[in-house]
């Protein structure tokens, strides 16, 4: 692809971006609309300087970061840390300003991934491949069009699905260290206005990668074992104008490996074993009616499949344990926009939620949680300035027929306010969030864990920050620099009880954060190269305010947040050859009060991709972790060192 | 009580040694779940000497969740590591003598001074004659003078609690793992010959889930059981050893109180210190107790009487301010009683230290989920734990005498040194 290509399909891509929000319709909310307003123009503003904290990678960029999911994309991105637990199989989620990872709402194409049970999105689960961009917000998307959904999370990551242009069938097979094959074929199409794409991925891993660990007290040389993972990935996409609906199916079986403890021998080893199967199907359909009026409807089925077994004979450590877990979730969204001025446009919308929760524990019975959520939002804007406010309403109630009961029914309402300048090239804004995380159905209800009198963990956030942007004929420049303060509460916490021998979920805990996110994009294109370089970097401070009697924990940074990270990317492209190089710095972190041994030591990460691409064929060669620097995320579980990947994809 | 430390200062002053070694305190610290940091500390008089001890001594970690510590002989200790899978040796300076993964998922230790006896949740062990394997748990028998599993029976599911006494193996059986398996929780407990390991009698306690520490007294056991946190209440058994060799009915063997033992102790006087609460997730609530219970009176008289709240001085008002209560132990030398706070479970747990008599003398920090004690003799005082140890199952190392010169002949009685430490010979 050359340069202008790249561009042209950014432009196409931000086009569609706004057009999803922008194409009109009406609602089906109580809200009457007028339908002699005009028609506003809005959507190069919304994109060009968006008011909200954004950061965005796309297109080329994306494609030349050496990534497999799409947590390896994210972890380029100021304020975000990555909670890994090692290789191809390890559970991989999002934090983004130490809110925690339930804070993070992720986003297909708009509508949200759920997990009723336990709240988390496994990024692991999701491929880069059939995505067009990935952009994460703090607090939230501010376009004119959103579901209630889309506001009610601390940060929210958008995982755009790419249309198709023409017709095309790619096939892909690649190989890496630690016994790693993938095997990938997408077949696109767009004809008549209508466009989509299947895409199939199969991969399967033995992730034994070595380790080591070192230090006064040992030296422990090993391999991972138990890592594995072997996956099946289906999508498929249906796209015309205002309509896009898309299928998701994942299916695999993964090694559970534990922390890497004192053994004697390799005899015992063994956590247990997982299966998932993932599905869904959602869909999305927005119109216009006329310039000011625009409806947009989502609806969205959801299955969860999970088995989890502990091998035995080999664990002889736990219970011999063999459960399944089964979740439904039916989601419909309406939302409406009304430009009811040249100045000003109002959104509407509600959605509702039902999820079903079963398994086969002892004690449990199957719940069902209703979650409806409406939301009215308004954007203002004159001359420079805007102003988007908007107002969240959440009610959940469960029904079960567990001996604890349910849960209290929960009724909450939760504001945000977002003040935005822009002279020229340069926006100021500042921004305000109040949004809470209901306790999920496992912090409620888990045999022998459930605490049913569980409050909301609430965050409120507020924001100050500067963007700027540069684009002359040959070159473009954009920073960005937001300064940030959150206040948590109530946060939902699994602790021993006092003299028993069992935990329960509770309340408890309180993190005050101040923190500096910053960016800085350039690219250049002169003959035939295009040199880009992506940076961010990170600096908080996040203090533990739970107990002020306790001067070992209050006012101390909270386990594993990092003072300060960074990463730089630096792309090169000339003619048929690209060249990434990407550097990701993470400084060290406590991970308890008790020792200040008790640290994770800091990390540089070194990763160099290298893409050819002749006629048909594209070899991509990759490195990650170029200097085999041995790092961890949690203690004892061990990252992958440096490792390669070869692929080779044929299309037409 | 103070009659003993009185004593003890006598002999003490007698023998012209200093108080340095007066209370000499092991406690394991469990440290996080799969995190590999067990640690032990070290606690000398008034003051943590470490809180690595044995990665100070032996340069190496100690493992992952160090659940048990008991003293087999007088230069022997052994430790149960159960998330590593390891039991480990140690001598009473701290350095490593021998470990084995014969008994994975070790919970409990007990002894008789020639063998070590060890609860599992496992289903296999490896012995020295073959692989075993069980449905439910059992207990092995290691010999200490090979450190090789010589037998192992099977008892209840999942088995914790384990005690010795007059040639038998007192074994509380949980079935803790009742709330994931397909079998119930256990009710019983099982006594063993200690010397054939043949299971002599199973004791229905009729309360379910028999966990936690056992504490002994003599021929006392106290028990506990947290029941099921729904419908089955925590409660304590007192059960009387003798009995249940003697061979009376089940119901003779032992009394149920309405107590939970969450932690327990054997206090100086030969009763149990229970400390615990009794918790519903139905409810959400507590009922927390401090108790003393006097084995003798409560056998005698079916429950209705010896239990007290002689806990001394301010032992019980300091633990009720402790972030979360973590376990009790009273220093069956010298009748110093500690406690352990476990704290927030993030940061360092803190050790407390009381006087005979319940007074307050300091809290130290120690390290995360500080929960298991053992006391070390005072410098002129003997390993009183087991019967005397023979030669052949513990090769005495060399013996000076206070001059340093080698002795091939101690006398009983008098004072020597051996592996850096003085003691009286007392060998028969």
């Amino acid at each position: 692809m050359n340069c202008s290509a790249i561009r042209l399909w950014r432009l196409f891509a931000a086009a569609l971006i706004s057009l999803s929000c922008s194409t009109g319709v009406s609602a089906s909310v109580s809200e009457t609309a007028d339908s002699t307003l005009l028609l506003t123009e809005v959507h190069v503003t919304a994109t060009r300087r968006p008011l909200a904290t954004a950061q965005t990678l796309a297109g080329a960029d994306l494609r030349a970061l050496s990534s497999t999911t799409i947590a390896d994309a994210l972890k380029y991105f100021a304020g975000v840390q990555i909670k890994d637990y090692g290789g191809l199989g390890g559970l991989k989620t999002i934090n983004v300003r130490s809110l925690g990872s339930q804070h993070v709402g992720v986003y297909i194409d708009g509508i949200r991934l759920t997990n009723a049970q336990n709240g988390t999105v496994d990024l692991g689960k999701f491929s880069l491949s059939t995505l067009e961009s990935v952009e994460l917000y703090n607090a939230n998307k501010l376009d004119r069009c959103q579901s209630p959904t889309e506001y009610a999370s601390g940060a929210t990551v958008y995982l755009q699905t790419r249309r198709p242009q023409t017709d095309s069938l790619s096939v892909l097979a690649a190989a890496g260290s630690f016994h790693t094959y993938r095997a990938r074929a997408t077949a696109e199409f767009n004809r008549r206005g209508w466009s989509g794409f299947i895409d199939a991925e199969y991969l399967n891993s033995k992730g034994d990668y070595p380790f080591r660990y070192k230090s006064e007290y040992e030296d422990t040389v090993g391999r991972r074992r138990n890592s594995d993972i072997e996956f099946f990935r289906t999508e498929a996409a249906l796209f015309k104008n205002g309509f896009a609906s898309h299928f998701y199916l994942y299916r695999s079986e993964r090694g559970c490996p534990g922390g890497i403890v004192r053994r004697l021998s390799d005899k015992y080893t063994n956590i247990g074993r997982e299966w998932d199967t993932d599905m869904f199907l959602q869909g999305s359909y927005t119109h216009r009616f006329n310039s000011s009026h625009q409806v947009k409807f989502n609806l969205k089925y959801t299955h969860e499949y999970l088995r989890y077994f502990t091998d035995y004979p080999e664990n002889q450590n736990t219970a011999r344990v063999d459960n399944h877990y089964w979740q439904n979730d039916a989601y419909a969204s309406a939302a409406y926009v009304w430009n009811a001025t040249k100045w000003l446009w109002l959104n509407a919308g509600y959605d509702f939620r039902a999820s079903w929760l079963d398994a086969d524990l002892k004690k449990f019975s199957p719940i069902r949680r209703h979650d409806q959520k409406a939301v009215l939002a308004m954007q203002f804007h004159y001359s420079g300035f805007r102003v988007a406010a908007s107002v969240l309403y959440q009610h959940y109630r469960d029904y079960t027929s567990l001996n604890v009961g349910a849960a209290d029914p929960l009724n909450r309402t939760t504001p945000s306010v977002t003040l935005g300048y822009t002279l020229n090239d340069l926006s100021l804004r500042a921004w305000y969030k109040c949004i809470f995380r209901v306790p999920t159905l496992n912090d409620l209800y888990y045999t022998q864990s459930g605490n049913r009198n569980l409050k909301p963990e609430y965050t409120r956030q507020w924001n100050i920050g500067a963007e700027y942007h540069l684009t002359p004929a040959n070159w473009l420049l954009s920073a960005q620099a937001d300064i940030y303060l959150n206040h948590i509460d109530n946060r939902i916490v699994c602790l021993p009880l006092r003299g028993t021998y069992t935990w329960s979920m509770m309340n408890y805990g309180k993190t005050f954060c101040r923190g500096l996110n910053s960016t800085l994009s350039a690219a250049v294109t002169m003959n035939r190269w295009r040199l880009s370089l992506l940076t961010s970097f990170t600096w908080q401070r996040d203090l533990n305010r739970t107990d002020p009697e306790d001067e070992d924990t209050y006012n101390k940074p909270i386990c594993y947040a990092p003072t300060f990270s960074c990463g730089v990317t630096a792309i090169a492209e000339w003619r048929f050859l690209s060249l990434t190089v990407s550097n990701l710095y993470v400084s060290s972190r406590m991970w308890s009060y008790a020792d200040p041994e008790d640290r994770l030591t800091p990390y540089n990460n070194v990763d160099i991709k290298l893409t050819g691409q002749l006629r048909h064929w594209m070899l991509s060669a990759e490195v990650n972790d170029l200097f085999d620097v041995q790092y961890e995320h949690i203690p004892r579980y061990p990252m992958p060192g440096r490792n390669v990947k070869l692929s080779l994809t044929y299309s037409f | 009580m103070k009659l003993k430390t009185f004593f003890l200062f006598c002999i003490l002053c007698f023998t012209g040694m200093t108080l340095s070694g007066q209370e000499r305190i092991i406690l394991l610290n469990e440290g996080n779940w799969q995190a590999d940091n067990g640690k032990i500390t070290y606690f000398v008089n008034d003051a943590v000497v470490s809180n690595q001890w044995f990665r100070d001594v032996n340069k190496q970690k100690l493992g992952d969740t160090p659940n048990d510590i008991i003293q087999v002989n007088p230069n022997l200790i052994a430790i149960s590591v159960n998330w590593s899978n390891i039991i480990q040796f140690i001598d009473t300076d701290g350095r490593a003598v021998a470990a084995t993964e014969d008994v994975p998922n070790n919970r409990k230790l007990a002894t008789d001074g020639t063998h070590v006896y060890v609860s599992s949740y496992g289903h296999e062990c490896a012995t020295v004659s073959g692989f075993k394997y069980f449905t439910k748990g059992f207990v092995a028998k290691i010999d200490i003078s090979t450190f090789k599993v010589v037998d192992a029976v099977e008892v209840g599911y999942e088995p914790e609690g384990i005690a010795y006494y007059n040639g038998y193996l007192f074994v509380a059986n949980t079935g803790g793992y009742a709330f994931q398996e397909d079998h119930e929780y256990e009710t019983t407990v099982t006594v063993l010959d200690a010397a054939t390991l043949r299971t002599v009698r199973t004791i229905d306690t009729g309360q379910i889930n028999l966990y936690g520490k056992l504490s002994q007294s003599g021929r006392y056991l106290c028990i506990n059981s947290p029941g099921d946190y729904y419908d089955v209440p925590a409660a304590t058994i007192i059960l009387d050893c003798d009995a249940a060799i003697a061979g009376l009915n089940d119901r003779d063997c032992f009394v149920k109180l309405d107590y939970a033992a969450t932690y327990s102790c054997t206090a100086a006087d030969g009763s149990f210190y229970a400390i615990g609460s009794r918790y519903s997730y139905y409810t959400g609530e507590y009922t927390f107790n401090y108790v003393s219970i006097d084995p003798r009176r409560v056998m005698e008289s079916g429950g209705a009487e010896g239990v007290g709240d002689n806990i001394p001085g301010s032992v019980i008002a300091d633990i009720q301010k402790m972030g979360m209560p973590y376990g009790i132990y009273v220093n069956p030398y010298t009748g110093y009683i500690y406690g352990t706070d476990a704290g927030s479970f993030a940061a360092a747990g803190a050790l407390y230290q009381w006087t005979p008599d319940g007074k307050l003398l300091g809290k130290h920090k120690v390290y995360i989920n500080p929960a298991h004690f053992l006391a070390l003799p005072p410098d002129g005082m003997e390993f009183n734990g087991v019967e005397p140890v023979t030669d052949t199952h513990c090769p005495p190392s060399a013996i000076y005498n206070l001059q340093g010169i080698r002795v091939t002949h101690p006398l009983p009685g008098q004072l020597y040194i051996s592996n850096g430490k003085k003691f009286i010979y007392n060998h028969q």
